[in-house]
């Protein structure tokens, strides 16, 4: 038993990670099963006019949409795409059949003698088919515009980021008369699950969706993993044997969700006194082929509007555009990611073109304690910002060096982002989607299992579940069982998404570990659960999108410092230090683990990643191409953790996961900004970019 | 059906590849990625493959005269760290891939992979190289240039395979090598640059310049060079622009999923000019 809950432990699964006795969805393999192969559409757009099958060997079979049973559509949130083309083809790669049989030389063999004859039509490319548009205005909208004294305008563009998980996407269906079973790399087990009842056309009890070991997600493994799932419990179910559907790199790359590119534009109203009056601002979404969940993410994109800042007058408005091209989705950070680039560069872009301190502009409209959100809710928890601030630039030496850079041309430069993350779901989520129910059962050998939903991909919440409930009801860890969820066996308590698996399913444990505590009897079975009730003070208009869209937030301070070569204009990190308010950190090894990545992984999407499409088709497909960071890229981050615990948070931890990756982006731009000279408007600033800023800018 | 072959003499490897013609594979880094297929099933090889990476016979580096002499089998952090090794090619390999692949791949792969990006041919070319090809018919002596023709191209025979690759050992007064890779390690070569100047009294002696990743094979122009030998140190200071544009009609990049051919080309030019003007510096 440890006394303060944040000090670290060892990750439970430490042992069979490092030594390689955990198994991934590939080392499963089931007695009988057959491989299944995609065939893909070859066209960007257009229809499919005729197919030539070849004639199949015995144990072998194309799966197609003619062998579904229920709904040929992928039930996400927004029900658009389909689990194969039927006849329309809304981008290249998307998957046609499968290919299934026992031996994959012949698979191969059989793919190359399928035809499929197409009709093509003029693919759109740009942001002009809007699907989805929302708005939403705070004390006098746009109206502060007609009395602004200057208007400064600039637009933001952010491009496509890859999750390059360690582990690439891969499912097996089970076949048995009664019941299909599912195992998966996924994150989310219940939506899985939802998405199979759906196009088989069955009942709850009919199928079963498992978590494998999950090497890593980021949010690639929320809605994607409902596509190939559905498609290999259609092939089982005609095959009556267990199908197993693995995507090798370059076709993950190529054809799975990216994080979407954003086009922000935002017009910042100022009064004679330099005083910002309202913003209005604009987000448009790349959302690839199909909507899925893309309205959830600009809804979070258009809710982090100010970021950390508090304005009084806004209009926002965002557009989801539906273009020919793979889908995007779910990835860390959620649209907020690309809202905080373009609020972190825009108020620094204000400050230069009103010749004002950024500092101390910054500061007048850091957000505070009681503050109206952009939503017009409140920040009802305590922010400690300012403090973390000055934390942040002692430890970075911040004040010192952006004086220095600013004025001399040394090639060298520091940029300071200031980031929130909403935690949990946006809006009524939780309330009206997610409605959480965790249950902790209490065996006759006093064994403690975690019965919820929530998947541990690599973020560690299989030691800090375990962790939290053993400190809860002072028993030793070893005490507490913590299985990979298995829906026949655990209740829904919502995806493993959004930040909010630590503060809302780990508070719901923390609560019902209370009541376990309670209801303790030596050596008898106990079940005891808990239902997600939204607190008191919580209120939130789905229409009108006004009042409170998250019931916690985590802040953020990021600094960064760079070099610029002067010849090659390529990047080097100098320097990174971070300040976090995660409320409390239930292990603090696991939260700086979090940290270290989060971090990297927003940095390079600032300064490295590079995908891009040409003619609808993916260019950056293997790891080759697409840069991720390797360990000489980057520099020791050191971090600092606050403690701000918040109320309803298990021990008052609130979320991490997803905040650590928000101010990457911002702080290195930031920082090539201030060694160039020059006005960053996209990311990544890669050195073709600098180079083209340094010639015309 | 394709077979493999190990043998355990080089003699023995000179008559497999007479009779098979198969594809040769010494540390497999660049021909497993590209003969790769679904996993579980074999690789991709359309013709039989025969394994030198064995073969101690291949592994060595001499110094013979002012030449050194690098076997085929020699991985390229044995070369990167060895005494004889010339400090431009220490500096090319201590950057290439990673330590997994350095330790595996070789300096005969990496030249006979022919690619544009290759990170040790500018070295290679500005140490005016020599591959020693041999086969069971004889041994041939081909420059480095005349050895590669084009992207993936050589003009290696099907039954010859590289022996050894000859460099020159001179140290010079002046030397750069630079990558410009989209990391710092694990990256293929946007651009590779290596420069040497040797300078006496204020005078040029010598002066070779080899580009990378810009057109379908390294390139050198020795006319150019030439021009250069003789001139003096002033001279130099005073046409740097000038020298930039006399190299800009063989830079000819493109533009692809790395980079751009504008950056490309920008960016070799001006690791050229800032190459030359810190010559004086230093001189």
């Amino acid at each position: 038993m440890v006394l303060d809950i944040s000090k670290s432990i060892n990750k439970v699964d430490n042992f069979e990670k490092i030594t390689g006795t955990a198994k991934y969805i590939d080392d499963i393999k089931p007695e009988g099963c057959l491989y299944a192969k995609t065939l893909r559409a070859t066209i960007s757009r257009g229809r499919i006019v005729s197919r030539k099958y070849p004639d199949m060997p015995e144990g072998y079979a194309i799966v197609d949409y003619q062998d579904i049973s229920g709904q040929n559509i992928v039930k996400i949130i927004f029900d658009d795409m389909p689990v194969f083309v039927e006849e329309t083809v809304n981008y290249f790669g998307e998957p046609i059949l499968l290919v299934v049989g026992e031996d994959k030389a012949t698979i191969m063999s059989l793919m190359h003698q399928i035809s499929i004859q197409y009709e093509t039509e003029e693919p759109v490319y740009d942001y002009v088919d809007s699907k989805i548009h929302k708005s939403y205005i705070k004390g006098q909208g746009e109206a502060v515009f007609d009395k602004a004294y200057k208007i400064i305008e600039h637009t933001y563009e952010t491009g496509y980021q890859e999750h390059v998980y360690i582990e690439p996407q891969g499912v097996i269906a089970l076949y048995e008369p009664d019941k299909i079973s599912l195992i998966g790399s996924i994150q989310c087990p219940y939506y899985v699950k939802n998405a199979l009842m759906s196009v088989l056309d069955c009942n709850e009890d009919e199928v079963r969706v498992e978590q494998a070991t999950t090497g890593g997600a980021f949010g690639g493994k929320e809605e994607f993993p409902s596509l190939i799932a559905c498609q290999v419990v259609v092939a089982a179910k005609k095959m009556k044997k267990p199908i197993k559907l693995i995507y090798g790199r370059e076709e993950d790359m190529a054809y799975t969700t990216k994080r979407h590119p954003a086009k922000i534009k935002i017009e910042a109203a100022i009064s004679k006194e330099h005083e910002i009056l309202g913003l209005r601002t604009h987000v448009g979404l790349d959302g690839g082929a199909y909507i899925g969940l893309s309205g959830v993410v600009l809804l979070r994109a258009m809710i982090a509007a100010t970021g950390a800042y508090t304005i009084d007058n806004l209009c926002v408005s965002g557009d989801v555009y539906i273009t020919n091209t793979v889908p995007t989705g779910a990835f860390r950070g959620f649209g907020a990611p690309q809202m905080i680039f373009a609020v972190e560069m825009m108020i620094h872009h204000i400050a230069k073109e009103l010749k004002e301190d950024a500092y101390k502009l910054r500061m007048k409209y850091l957000a505070k304690t009681g503050d109206v959100t952009s939503t017009s809710g409140h920040f009802i928890e305590p922010i400690i910002m300012e403090n973390m601030i000055q934390k942040a630039m002692l430890m970075s030496d911040y004040e010192a060096k952006i004086k220095k850079y600013s004025h001399d041309n040394m090639n060298k430069g520091i940029g300071m982002s200031w980031f929130l993350h909403g935690c949990g779901f946006t809006g009524s989520g939780e309330q009206v989607h997610i409605k959480a129910i965790v249950r902790l059962k209490k065996d006759e050998s006093n064994r403690v299992h975690i019965l919820v939903a929530s998947t541990d991909m690599g973020q560690g919440i299989k030691t800090t579940f375990r962790k939290l409930v053993a400190h809860k009801l002072n028993i030793p860890m070893e005490q507490v069982i913590f299985e990979n969820p298995d829906t026949d066996k655990v209740p829904d308590s919502g995806p493993t998404v959004a930040s909010r698996t630590m503060m809302i399913v780990g508070g719901l444990l923390a609560k019902a570990a209370d009541q376990l505590k309670q209801q303790w009897k030596d050596q008898e079975e106990v079940m005891v659960e808990e239902r997600y009730k939204q607190p008191e003070h919580i209120r939130w208009d789905d229409e009108t999108l006004q009042g409170d869209a998250y019931p916690a937030y985590s802040w953020g301070i990021n600094v960064v410092e760079v070099e610029v070569d002067p010849v090659t204009f390529e990047v080097t990190l100098l320097g990174v230090w971070s300040v976090y308010d995660v409320g409390k950190a239930i292990d603090e090894q696991v939260i700086l683990g979090q940290a270290d990545g989060g971090l990297l992984q927003g940095i390079s999407y600032g300064m490295l990643e590079v995908m891009k499409n040409k003619d609808g088709r993916i260019q950056q497909k293997t790891v080759t191409d697409y840069i991720i960071p390797t360990a000489k890229d980057t520099v020791f981050m050191e971090t600092e953790l606050m403690d701000n615990p918040y109320a309803l948070g298990p021990y008052g931890a609130k979320g991490a996961g997803e905040l650590t990756l928000i101010g990457g982006a911002p702080a290195v731009a930031l920082a090539i900004e201030n060694a160039i000279g020059k006005h960053v408007t996209q990311i990544p600033v890669v050195p073709e970019y600098i180079m083209e800023l340094m010639k015309n800018g | 059906m394709v077979n493999t072959h190990y043998p355990t003499s080089y003699e023995e490897a000179l008559e497999l590849l007479n009779i098979y013609k198969p594809t040769i594979v010494a540390g497999g880094t660049d021909l497993m990625v590209r003969k790769r297929a679904w996993s579980d099933l074999p690789t991709n090889f359309d013709r039989d493959v025969l394994f030198v990476g064995q073969l101690e016979e291949l592994n060595y580096i001499d110094r013979q005269g002012s030449n050194i002499h690098i076997g085929a089998g020699v991985t390229l952090e044995d070369i990167m760290d060895h005494f004889h090794t010339p400090a431009l090619l220490s500096e090319a390999i201590k950057i290439m891939a990673s330590p997994a692949i350095r330790h595996s791949a070789t300096l005969a792969g990496n030249v006979v992979n022919a690619s544009p990006a290759g990170d040790t041919l500018p070295v290679l070319y500005v140490l005016d190289s020599v591959i020693v090809l041999e086969s069971v018919e004889g041994i041939r002596h081909v420059p480095i240039n005349a050895f590669i023709t084009g992207p993936g191209k050589t003009i290696i025979n099907d039954n010859e395979m590289i022996k050894e690759i000859i460099l020159s050992g001179h140290k010079f007064n002046h030397k750069v090598y630079r990558k410009v890779g989209g990391r710092k390690a694990d990256a293929i070569s946007k651009l590779s640059v290596c420069l040497i100047m040797d300078t006496k009294k204020g005078m040029i002696q010598n002066f070779r310049a080899a580009f990378g990743a810009v057109g379908p094979t390294v390139v050198r122009d020795l006319a150019i060079e030439s021009k250069l030998i003789g001139k003096s140190l002033d001279w130099l200071d005073e046409n740097i622009e000038e020298i930039g544009k006399w190299y800009e009609p063989i830079i000819k990049p493109i533009d692809d999923q790395r980079s751009s051919a504008s950056y490309r080309k920008a960016c070799t030019i001006n690791l050229l000019t800032d190459f030359i003007k810190h010559i004086k510096h230093h001189a």
